[in-house]
């Protein structure tokens, strides 16, 4: 199991994902799944080698003698299938996560199927479950034969079926068996939260892993998107769905927390919650691909979520709708030694203002789309655009929740005058109270020569990050991407221009000069710049490098280092499938006009 | 006096389940009686809890009303005398009832005999309910005993 790995530890990229909704497993290219939260992407790990190599625990499935990996997911699913070449034959495994289907299916279940391609390959695997983090007292017992990992409220079953008869030692699970040409085994496991363990027949899970298959494809069907680059689109639109947690509506940000954003430094951050800020994004690609379900219901969840802390909006909701996400670290050491591992994320007290932006830039998405609001949600969000007309002259964290002293930033008043222009044309078409719209305009105004007078630099030709200074921020591309401006304004074609001179390397899109990882969403921002620019060659050209970016499997995290050519933070990064899609189809329809 | 075990039947299973959901909630147990219950009768996992939950209702009335019976026959009731039933209730209940007897007439819980085969099964209790969690047992006596109590003081009530 040291297949490119440091101390133990896979290189991000290497990292596949399946998912049912509720949460997700991060799969390596040697087989070993090294992330598993249950029974939600948001509880604690119960398999969490990816934060601590040595007590973390993992599910290990591999060939006892040396081999090479292929992978793929099946098209159009999200089943990740990896192919192991060896000496002595071939082995393909299917890794899924089932969909609930009829019978008594359990709480959660991670299938792996083996299957014997060619000659014989003895093969072995290993289950170290290590319930809240590595941090619970876990047992193993058998229940009718099979052993079973308890913790508290949590249970864990290994069933084997045709896989090698497990044994127990040193709080492992462990099996070996040969596989042949045209054998199919099966390790699955059954995961209880707070009630007892379901323990599947063999027959039922292959029934489920069929009809998950067979949902997934379905799925895919029936995304509308007929434009460049589909196969990329179609994956970013599967890995969002991996994020979208079923019960909620709520998007996560990605599966992980605590990837760092520089190796060995202390930039890691949970990212298991839901930003408001994503929203207008997000709302913008399930639409545009045709995702009408899932709109609605991110849309229902954001403005449920908020009720508790309305007019205010916080950065950052629990994918349940509480505001609650206190920040703590983990005993465990950290993804190649980052520490501290952070559960809980503080950025949820900052003050972010362009968050208003794009929360009423996702309703009026909303409102074209439905052809309407309902009363309550009108009344609320004019309640929203009167709390920003009293609290945008105020500095704030800014959209990279920078922990030092709050500042002016550029893009947060931006946002906040676009967020106050939303309201006046969702109010003109009788969609929001028109009682305060004159203040509003008089704010949008006033911000608006904030903006002109402090934060544009008439030497670079170009707005800055913030007032009184002259560096720049790719965050700026979100002013053409929101309409803060017509695109091909002066002022916009200035900023572009001075974002792709200063802060890009080729493809890579650095937020600020001196960033050691490029942050992936930025470079898909600057070709959406380019395509809502209509310069068109340049947005195709960067698209094209930028889909060759991805991961073996299609997958992004959320920065890239240009040097090592290493993924760094956290993965797979729904921002970066989410920048992805809304390029995609901004060029599409560029092109078309 | 019938009326006291009815409103205590339900009351006193009202705060048993109120007693053993925060019981999960707290990470002491995994018990969850309306989704035995309710699988018994259908596969499906929401139906299963609905039905469950009336099950359970029914069954506290049930053993209200044997309460009742038994305080008839010895003349004396009270909240101390209930709770005292509650408590050999709990100890019948993980020692035999839930232990031995409901494997027996649950379609889909596994025994100790049984290995995972051609249905799924659901993960049997163990004696006084172990594979649930070490605590289980705690808090099950601890809501048999307030379910009981409250049981022994409605019939003394309405006695």
């Amino acid at each position: 199991m040291n297949h490119g790995r440091i101390d133990g530890y896979a290189p991000i990229a290497d990292y596949g994902a399946v998912g049912d909704g509720r949460t997700v497993a991060l799969i390596a290219r040697d087989g070993a799944i090294d992330w598993l939260c249950v029974p939600d992407l948001d509880s604690a790990s119960v398999f969490g080698a990816l934060l601590d190599s040595e007590r973390g625990g993992r599910f290990v499935l591999e060939p006892e003698a040396g081999y090479e990996t292929t992978r793929r997911y099946l098209p159009g699913t999200n089943v990740l299938e990896t192919t192991f070449t060896t000496a002595a034959g071939v082995v393909r495994v299917t890794d899924a996560m089932t969909l609930p289907a009829a019978g008594l299916s359990p709480y959660r279940e991670l299938v792996r199927r083996i299957d014997g391609l060619a000659g014989e390959v003895p093969m072995r695997w290993r289950v170290e479950s290590r319930f809240g983090y590595a941090s619970a007292d876990t047992r193993i017992e058998h229940r009718a034969g099979v052993p079973v990992a308890t913790a508290g409220r949590d249970a864990l079953a290994v069933c084997s079926f045709g896989a090698g008869e497990a044994t127990t030692s040193d709080g492992a699970i462990a099996g070996r068996f040969s596989t042949r040409t045209g054998g199919a085994e099966l390790l699955v496991l059954s995961a209880a939260h707070q009630e007892p363990l379901v323990l599947p027949a063999r027959r039922e899970v292959e029934a489920r892993l069929e009809a998950t298959r067979g949902a997934w494809r379905r799925w895919s069907d029936g995304r509308k998107y007929a434009g460049p680059w589909p196969d990329a689109v179609l994956r970013s639109a599967l890995a969002l769905k991996l994020l979208v947690y079923a019960p909620s509506g709520a998007i996560a940000a990605a599966a992980t927390t605590s990837l760092p954003e520089e190796i060995g430094a202390d930039r890691n951050w949970d990212y298991r919650y839901s930003w408001p800020r994503d929203s207008a994004f997000t709302l913008e690609a399930l639409l545009a691909l045709g995702c009408a379900p899932e709109a609605y219901a991110f849309f229902s969840w954001l403005l449920h979520a908020s009720q508790l802390t309305h007019p205010r909006l916080q950065v950052l909701y629990r994918l349940d709708g509480r505001p609650e996400a206190e920040e703590r670290s983990l005993s465990l050491t950290g993804y190649r030694r980052s520490h501290p591992a952070r559960v809980g994320n503080g950025a949820a007290g900052q003050t972010q203002l362009d968050v208003y932006g794009e929360v009423l830039g996702a309703a009026a998405k909303f409102a074209d789309f439905s052809g309407g609001l309902d009363r309550d949600q009108g009344r609320r969000l004019a309640e929203i655009a009167d709390h920003i007309c009293g609290i945008w002259e105020q500095p704030d964290a800014g959209i990279w929740e920078l922990r030092g002293e709050p500042r002016h930033f550029t893009q947060s008043k931006m946002m906040c005058a676009v967020a106050l222009r939303r309201a006046c044309e969702l109010a003109e078409r009788g969609l929001l109270p028109r009682k305060h719209v004159e203040r509003w305009r008089d704010e949008e105004a006033r911000i608006r020569a904030f903006v002109d007078t402090r934060c544009y630099s008439q030497r670079k030709g170009s707005y800055v990050r913030s007032a009184g200074e002259e560096e720049l921020d790719s965050a700026l591309l979100l002013a053409v991407l929101a309409e803060y401006d017509e695109p091909d304004s002066s002022h916009m074609l200035g900023t572009v221009d001075a974002v792709r001179r200063e802060l890009a390397r080729g493809p890579l899109v650095y937020r600020w000069a001196d960033e050691p990882g490029a942050f992936l969403t930025c470079s898909f921002w600057l070709a959406e710049a380019f395509a809502r620019q209509g310069r068109l060659e340049q947005a195709a050209a960067l698209m094209d490098e930028l889909v060759g970016l991805a991961n073996d499997v299609g997958l992004y995290a959320e920065e890239f280092h240009a040097e090592t050519g290493e993924f760094l933070g956290n993965f797979p990064q729904g921002l970066t499938h989410l920048a992805l899609i809304n390029a995609a189809v901004a060029y599409t329809r560029a092109s078309e006009r | 006096m019938i009326w006291g075990a009815i409103v205590g039947g339900l009351a006193g299973t009202v705060v048993l389940t109120t007693i053993l959901r925060a019981a999960s909630e707290l990470g002491v147990t995994r018990m969850d009686i309306p989704f035995l219950l309710g699988t018994a009768v259908t596969a499906d996992r929401v139906h299963a809890k609905a039905i469950g939950y009336a099950l359970h209702f029914v069954f506290g009335l049930i053993f209200a009303l044997a309460y009742y019976a038994i305080f008839r026959v010895i003349g004396r009731s009270g909240f101390l005398l209930g709770a005292g039933f509650g408590l050999v209730h709990a100890l019948f209940a993980g020692s035999a009832l839930v232990n031995i007897l409901l494997p027996v007439v649950h379609p889909r819980m596994g025994t100790t005999f049984d290995a995972a085969g051609s249905a799924p099964l659901l993960e049997p209790p163990g004696f006084l309910l172990v594979n649930y969690g070490r605590q289980t047992l705690l808090a099950t006596l601890l809501a048999h005993v307030a379910y009981g109590a409250i049981v022994g003081g409605f019939v003394s009530l309405a006695g």
